[in-house]
């Protein structure tokens, strides 16, 4: 007997496409950036401070825009509200909405603070927003930065299903090193050079850590990881995510750490690691989708579920 | 159907569908029974459920072959030569059922000295007449007593018996020529021969179901016959689980041949009176069509009785009944050369429903330029069908064509009331659902209509030709006064006539209750004798029965003869009136109440004891003994062998090749069927047998999921099989470099049509002759031009030809080509688009 | 209690009444009309609008000079698996149990998010397109205002919702049989009680297997993954994969926990060096 069904797909494949990948992108940067600001509020330095301003400023813009970017996907952007008749602990998704409100709530309310402190907000509005928002801020982050990752590990796509750990692990490395990257862009951008230098440090962490995790999920994954690895998608989840999206920017930032470059020249250098390591993160998200898709016509892959 | 009504005395199949549960074997050769009869195709499931054996015959491996136990491929045409291989494995092992061939069959009788076999002439029967292509049959006859019995002889060791005949017949229908000519692989088929042997006898029963795969050859007929013979020496006719099962198509397409669409019969299965027999009176007619004995001897009470129920009061003794108005034939006018007079400019008007011969005809191009031709053109169907497209088809301009049109609309099933009779001869009573959608009429209420017009015009004629219109009965108002208002015809009332009623005005009409009560006197009237019964009385509609049980369910619907659903019972008992075997009983003798009895109506005189002797000279059924079960016929016997030329094309089924054949004849020099109807024209050409043009075999069929027009527009039914497709196998596919899917075209010297190809393991090249590797070619009829569904229907490759007997066409077997690719622009063989108007419309030098 | 399917493909004449009866029953659109090649079968798949679709298994390749013996059929539809990854993927809470035990799709609670879709091990449930503007699709069956109003139908004018066999829950309400079941002509789809169904198939492989037929249950126990047994569940003869059914699906839930975890893991890892970084000059 025959070993597939006339070669055709087992599985249906994801519906989802460029707005999907970019409120993962957005998203995951989004979620970053509620650990940074936290961790920059831990240092009590005037760069820090204003380093904790920008990253909240910017997580709240991002909290404003991905919603509708996810709605735009939904067949029936009013039926968004569907999603808030339950809260369900086995789907991913419907966690990651309310994790989706509340990391809205709190970075709201983050930023009324800033607003309150810097006195465009009437000064009594900062009780509004107390400290505890300010860690909590950075664990709905941590999940926003990896429920990505197990909500698409957790179907049936086999790609995805063999990531169960590496997907996850990596989104929440790639999202960190995201939000490392817009902030020292933006902070390069508003002349706060001192921790720009900080924030790529830790970008580079999150970025090895991404590339070692991503190099294990290759090996680990075997003829399951094709679609990802390989082809013509493969070459380019490579060369943009791998080479230009985390090894050039290690390299650029390394750089930074050791060669003392003049300011202006140092800038570009900034905007260059920063811009790469972002539009890496972006082509990560698209091409774990893709492959998704891929994946799913694979019917041999499918026929054997990962565990 | 003659192929069963000259062997066993109906055309109808022999048994009726559930019964098939009960066989211990079927076979189903010449039929694709799960796609075709799905709903049927059940109680094959429940057979084998309960262990019985399926067998599946068929040049394709199809659904039917995937849920047989046994399947078995053979060169489409070939089937005679199958199954005449079976009935020498039988004959030469000793494994008929010599009791039942005996005493029930004319197995003992003595064959006329003058018979020439095929054996001897080479493939032609005595009486063979090379001039007109037809035989003159007299010697095809028995030899008889001086009481004019036939002479027998029950020992079967008389040479010229009807045993040894058939003996010597097929004596060389061996396996391997079976092999040589079905390419059937030789094991195969002696499991086949062990398998139906093995389940025949007084214990087991085996059934042959056939339909289309049989029919539509130059010799269909005699397949069918070949098919009769072995059941009969089987001794499987008459008893549950045993018998022909021969699946209709449309779904009224029984009741349609009853009260009767066939052009050369009344309803009833009367013939149809014709100028070219000594018919010219009624007297006459009863002459030539009563037989002294057997049933037939009553054809006078029910020719009497249809022509009173034709024309009622006008209808009396001294002028005949009317006789005379009855319309004679004066040569063939079936389908096919209907066709063709249509094109040579005969035929100047035509009416076209519950059909579509622009996507179904052979030769279709011939049949639809002989539209063009027409006057006048009315097609009465539910759909815009291709037919009635025709004047826009590809290949042909519209200003050409002079035909006026008609295009009425009909209602649909759901949308009126009647009845429908199946394959198992039932009658079964619908009711109207729902109104039908706009203007759409009940083709009841366009004929019914049609006829009040025609007698409102002639109103005041006082010319005698008119007066078969004026006298015709045509009382059917409805008794709903909505549907009165509507205009529409009570179908309850022509059922009612046609059961039948006591024309004398002091019986008010009453209903007569069964055949047995028509007379010849006038004092009974009735449309069709053989639905005698199924309105017993005015309150009685039995077609409306709903009633089933465990055994016979006599209680649902009703089916003809007497409502009865074994036919030819008697034959379940021995010939002293018991069970063959208590695992078999169906119909007995019941000898403490002096009748027959059992699960099913007797067929056969109620009180007529097994011992009663045959009375020589008598008439009717007086001339039959009580163990004489085939009532029907003259002799009250299964005919072996047909006497007398009731089938033109021999006594015997002999194998002959389809007129378009890759081989050879392999076992006479007669290579097709002498006496089949061709047309040799430039618009009818065929492909030379063994022609290496065209080195494939052709065979043509439907698909579960299309039928026609009522499929192709059905979005549900149309995604199924969503286009035209043709079957190969896949060493032709490599040869051709096809892959599935791909388009392809197939050509015969007809035309070309072009199909989407399906390769597929479930055709297999055959082995044939000498070795020769044959491929077949399979393409189904279901597509056109219009609805969802669309695609090349292989009607335009096919010439016309006819079977002798039944004048269907051969459109089951033929040869052809294959390439990949598509057709270019459209060649039919027959429109040259180039002619002239006025020529293509009938009113040039053509004529 | 809760009812399913059993469908047996040894009885399967491959006639298709299912996905029709299925399809007229629940006014669904055709899905186009496309020639696949693949024997007989032309829907190809189970789909949004298509929601039982009969398999056509050919032996591929065939030596020379043999004649084949095997052609399977089987009808697929939704499993109602007992541990269902569509009903636990469902965010909002469309996809219920119902009062039969069935996996039902609330059409008007669905927003078309489309994770149920990828969240199925069988490839069962999808996302139903924008439907049939010009009423080509339909044409005779249009869908019923009735219907549309009580929104009893997946297909409420412009789609976007997610669409699989319902199991029939309004005939069931009104105490019919499912229409496909109602029109198998062989009896190769029953319905009822899954534990009674269990039961006659257990029974009825075991008689095929003492035949000699080489038949085997798929589903009618714990499928594995993490599953359970399924509530419609299969009698084939051969392979699971040669019908496209999984061999060894999963329940993709059971995957979260480790996902958490490394997700976690790698942020507190990230945390802590963040925080050295910052703190520590
Ligand atoms: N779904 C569906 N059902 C239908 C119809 C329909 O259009 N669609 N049409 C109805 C009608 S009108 C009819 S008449 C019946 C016909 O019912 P069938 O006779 O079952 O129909 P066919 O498919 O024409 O032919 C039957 C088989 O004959 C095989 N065959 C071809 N040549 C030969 C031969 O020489 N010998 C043998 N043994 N077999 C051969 C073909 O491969 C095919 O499988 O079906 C009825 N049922
Ligand atoms: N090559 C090839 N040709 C064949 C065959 C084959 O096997 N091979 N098979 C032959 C056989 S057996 C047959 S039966 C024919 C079938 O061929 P046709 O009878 O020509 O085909 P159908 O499409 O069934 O046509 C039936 C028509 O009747 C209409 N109709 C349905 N119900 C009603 C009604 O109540 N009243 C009216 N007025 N119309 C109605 C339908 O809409 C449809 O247009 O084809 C024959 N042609
Ligand atoms: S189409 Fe109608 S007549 Fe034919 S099998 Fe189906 S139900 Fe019976
Ligand atoms: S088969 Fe798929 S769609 Fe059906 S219940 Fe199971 S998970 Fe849900
Ligand atoms: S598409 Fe609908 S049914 Fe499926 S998960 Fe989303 S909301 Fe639930
Ligand atoms: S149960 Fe109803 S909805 Fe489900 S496949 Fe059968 S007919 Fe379709
Ligand atoms: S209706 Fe029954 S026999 Fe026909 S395809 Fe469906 S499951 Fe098979
Ligand atoms: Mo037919």
């Amino acid at each position: 007997m025959n070993d597939t069904y006339y070669d055709r797909p087992l599985l249906k494949g994801p519906h989802w496409g460029s707005n999907v990948v970019t409120y993962l992108f957005l998203g995951g940067i989004m979620g970053g950036l509620g650990l940074i600001q936290t961790i920059a509020g831990s240092e009590k330095t005037p760069e820090a401070i204003r380093l904790r301003r920008d990253a909240r400023y910017a997580s709240f813009a991002l909290a404003v825009v991905c919603p509708p970017i996810l709605i735009s996907h939904l067949g029936r952007p009013e039926r968004f509200l569907n999603m808030l008749r339950i809260l369900k602990w086995r789907s991913p998704m419907s966690l990651g909405v309310w994790g989706l409100v509340a990391y809205t709530g709190a970075a709201g309310a983050n930023v009324m603070r800033e607003l309150a402190d810097e006195g465009t907000l009437p000064r009594w509005m900062r009780h509004l927003a107390p400290k505890v928002l300010n860690p909590v801020q950075a664990l709905l982050g941590a999940f926003i930065a990896g429920y990505t990752g197990v909500l698409i590990s957790a179907t049936a796509i086999p790609l995805w299903g063999k990531g169960k750990t590496h997907i996850p692990a990596a989104s929440v490395c790639s999202s960190a090193s995201g939000a490392c990257a817009l902030s020292s862009l933006l902070s390069t951008l508003g002349g706060n050079h001192t921790v720009t230098r900080k924030l790529e440090r830790l970008e580079m962490v999150a970025a090895l850590g991404e590339l070692a995790i991503l190099r294990h999920f290759r090996t680990h994954a075997g003829p399951v990881g094709a679609p990802l690895f390989e082809g013509e998608r493969g070459e380019r989840f490579e060369n943009y995510t791998v080479v230009a999206g985390i090894i050039a920017p290690t390299i650029l930032n390394l750089i930074g750490q050791v060669v003392n470059l003049p300011k202006p020249v140092d800038a570009v250098r900034t905007i260059l690691a920063s811009t790469l390591t972002l539009a890496g993160a972006y082509v990560f998200r698209e091409s774990l989708i893709e492959a998704g898709k891929l994946s799913a016509n694979d019917p041999k892959a499918a026929h054997r579920q990962p565990q | 159907m003659p192929g069963l009504g000259t062997s066993m005395g109906r055309g109808g199949a022999t048994m009726w569908v559930p019964d098939l549960q009960n066989s211990d074997c079927i076979l189903i050769q010449g039929s694709n029974f799960a796609e075709n009869h799905p709903v049927a195709f059940r109680f094959v499931m429940k057979a084998k459920e309960r262990g019985a054996t399926i067998i599946h015959v068929d040049p394709r491996f199809t659904r039917t072959s995937a849920l047989a136990d046994l399947y078995a491929p053979l060169r489409s045409g070939t089937d005679i030569a199958f199954l005449g291989g079976i009935i020498n494995d039988v004959l030469s092992n000793e494994r008929y059922f010599k009791e039942y061939a005996v005493a029930y069959t004319n197995a003992s009788f003595i064959v006329n000295a003058d018979f020439k076999d095929t054996e001897d002439l080479n493939g032609l029967f005595s009486g063979y007449d090379e001039e007109t292509r037809a035989y003159d049959a007299s010697s095809w006859t028995f030899e008889r007593n001086d009481d004019g019995t036939v002479k027998s002889d029950p020992s079967l060791q008389h040479e010229r018996c009807v045993l040894n005949i058939l003996r010597r017949h097929y004596a060389r229908y061996t396996p391997e020529m079976v092999e040589r000519i079905c390419g059937t692989p030789r094991a195969q088929f002696l499991q086949i021969a062990e398998l139906i042997a093995r389940n025949s006898g007084r214990e087991r029963t085996t059934a042959f179901a056939y339909a289309l795969g049989w029919t539509q050859h130059s010799a269909g007929v005699q397949f069918i016959r070949t098919a009769a013979v072995l059941q009969l020496l089987l001794g499987n006719m008459g008893r549950p689980g045993g018998g022909i099962m021969a699946l209709r198509g449309h779904a009224n397409i029984q009741g349609a041949t009853d009260i009767a669409t066939l052009f050369d019969l009344l309803p009833g299965y009367l013939p149809m009176p014709s100028a070219l027999r000594d018919e010219q009176t009624l007297a006459a007619y009863l002459k030539t069509n009563t037989k002294p004995t057997g049933w037939w001897a009553n054809t006078p009470k029910y020719m009497v009785s249809l022509l009173k129920a034709f024309y009622g009061q006008a209808a009396t003794a001294q002028n005949d009944y009317c006789y005379d108005y009855l319309p004679q034939l004066i040569g063939d006018h079936s389908t096919l050369p209907t066709q063709i007079a249509m094109k040579d400019g005969v035929v100047k008007g035509y009416f076209v429903l519950g059909q579509n011969p622009g996507a179904s005809a052979q030769n279709k191009e011939l049949a639809m330029a002989g539209l063009d031709r027409l006057e006048w053109f009315v097609n009465i169907d539910s759909f815009e069908t291709d037919t009635c497209a025709f004047w826009k088809r590809e290949g042909v301009d519209p200003r050409t064509i002079a035909t006026e049109c008609f295009c009425l609309p009909a209602a649909t099933i759901l949308e009126k009331e009647g009845t429908m009779v199946q394959t198992s001869r039932m009658l079964q009573w619908h009711d109207k659902a729902i109104e039908p959608a706009g203007d759409a009429k009940s083709d009841l209420w366009y004929f019914w209509q049609l006829g009040k017009q025609l007698q409102a015009l002639y109103e005041h004629s006082t010319d005698p030709k008119d007066r078969p219109i004026l006298d015709m009965t045509w009382d059917y108002e409805h008794e709903d006064e909505h549907e009165r208002r509507r205009g529409e015809p009570s179908a309850l009332k022509v059922l009612q006539e046609i059961n039948g009623y006591y024309t004398h005005p002091e019986e008010g009409a009453r209903q007569v209750k069964t055949f047995g009560d028509l007379k010849d006197d006038g004092s009974t009237a009735s449309g069709g004798w053989i639905y005698t019964g199924v309105c017993p009385d005015k309150r009685t509609n039995n077609a409306r029965n709903r009633e089933p049980n465990d055994t016979t369910s006599l209680g649902w619907g009703w089916a003809w003869p007497a409502n009865r659903r074994t036919l030819y019972n008697r034959a379940s008992a021995d010939p002293d009136g018991n069970p063959w075997s208590e695992r078999k009983k169906y119909v007995w003798w019941d000898q403490a109440d002096g009748r027959w009895t059992g699960y099913d109506v007797p067929d056969f005189p109620l009180t007529k004891a097994p011992n009663t002797p045959a009375k020589p000279g008598a008439g009717g059924l007086d001339a039959h003994s009580g163990s004489d079960p085939f009532i029907m016929m003259a002799e009250g016997r299964g005919q072996l062998f047909v006497p007398g030329g009731a089938l033109k094309d021999g006594p015997l089924p002999a194998h002959y090749e389809p007129l378009q054949s890759v081989v050879e004849n392999q076992l006479y020099s007669q290579q097709s069927n002498p006496v089949m109807r061709e047309w040799h024209r430039p618009d009818n050409r065929y492909n030379d047998p063994v022609d290496e043009a065209f080195p494939h075999v052709m065979t043509t069929y439907r698909v579960t999921e299309m039928s026609g027009i009522m499929t192709r527009y059905i979005p549900w039914l149309a995604e199924l099989q969503p286009s035209a497709f043709c079957e190969i196998d896949p060493d032709l596919a490599v040869r051709h470099e096809i892959r599935s899917g791909d388009w392809v075209v197939v050509s015969t010297a007809l035309g070309e049509m072009e199909a989407r190809a399906l390769v597929s393991g479930r055709l297999r090249p055959l082995r044939v002759a000498s070795g020769q590797r044959v491929h077949q070619i399979g393409i189904p009829y279901n597509y056109g031009k219009v609805g969802f569904a669309t695609g090349d229907s292989p009607g335009a490759l096919i010439p016309l030809s006819m079977d002798p007997n039944s004048s269907i066409h051969e459109a089951k077997t033929m040869t052809c080509n294959i390439r990949k690719g598509r057709r270019t622009a459209y060649r039919a063989g027959v429109v040259d688009a180039d002619v002239p108007v006025s020529m293509r419309t009938g009113h040039g030098e053509w004529d | 209690m809760a009812t399913g399917f059993f469908t047996d493909a040894t009885l399967c004449i491959g006639c298709k009444a299912c996905e029709v009866a299925c399809k007229q029953w629940n006014e669904l659109p055709s899905d186009g009309f496309v020639f696949s090649g693949n024997s007989y079968d032309n829907t190809s798949e189970l789909s949004g609008t298509t929601w039982r679709h009969v398999a056509f298994v050919e032996e591929r390749a065939v030596a020379e000079d043999t004649v084949v013996s095997a052609w399977s059929m089987v009808s697929d539809v939704c499993k109602h698996c007992t541990n269902a990854a569509c009903h636990e993927a469902c965010p909002t809470g469309a996809i219920i149990r119902n009062e039969f035990g069935n996996i039902f799709i609330q059409p008007d609670v669905c927003n078309g998010c489309g994770y149920c879709v990828v969240a199925c091990p069988f490839g069962v449930v999808d996302l139903i397109g924008h439907v049939d503007p010009d009423g080509v699709l339909y044409n005779l069956a249009t869908l019923h205002d009735d219907r549309r109003e009580a929104e009893q139908t997946a297909l409420q004018g412009s789609g976007g919702v997610a669409g699989k066999c319902t199991l029939c829950y309004d005939r069931q309400r009104s105490g019919f049989v499912p229409a496909c079941a109602k029109a198998c002509p062989t009896e190769s789809i029953q319905f009822g009680d899954v534990d009674e169904l269990r039961e006659r198939a257990r029974v009825r492989v075991e008689t095929l297997q003492a035949r000699g037929v080489d038949a085997s249950l798929y589903g009618a126990d714990d499928v594995g993954g993490g599953i359970g047994p399924l509530n419609a569940f299969f009698l084939l003869t051969g392979e699971p994969e040669s019908y496209n059914l999984p061999s060894q699906p999963v329940l993709p839930s059971t995957r979260q926990a480790h996902g958490y975890a490394a997700g976690a893991l790698a942020a507190l890892a990230l945390a802590a060096v963040g925080f050295t970084i910052f703190r520590g000059r």
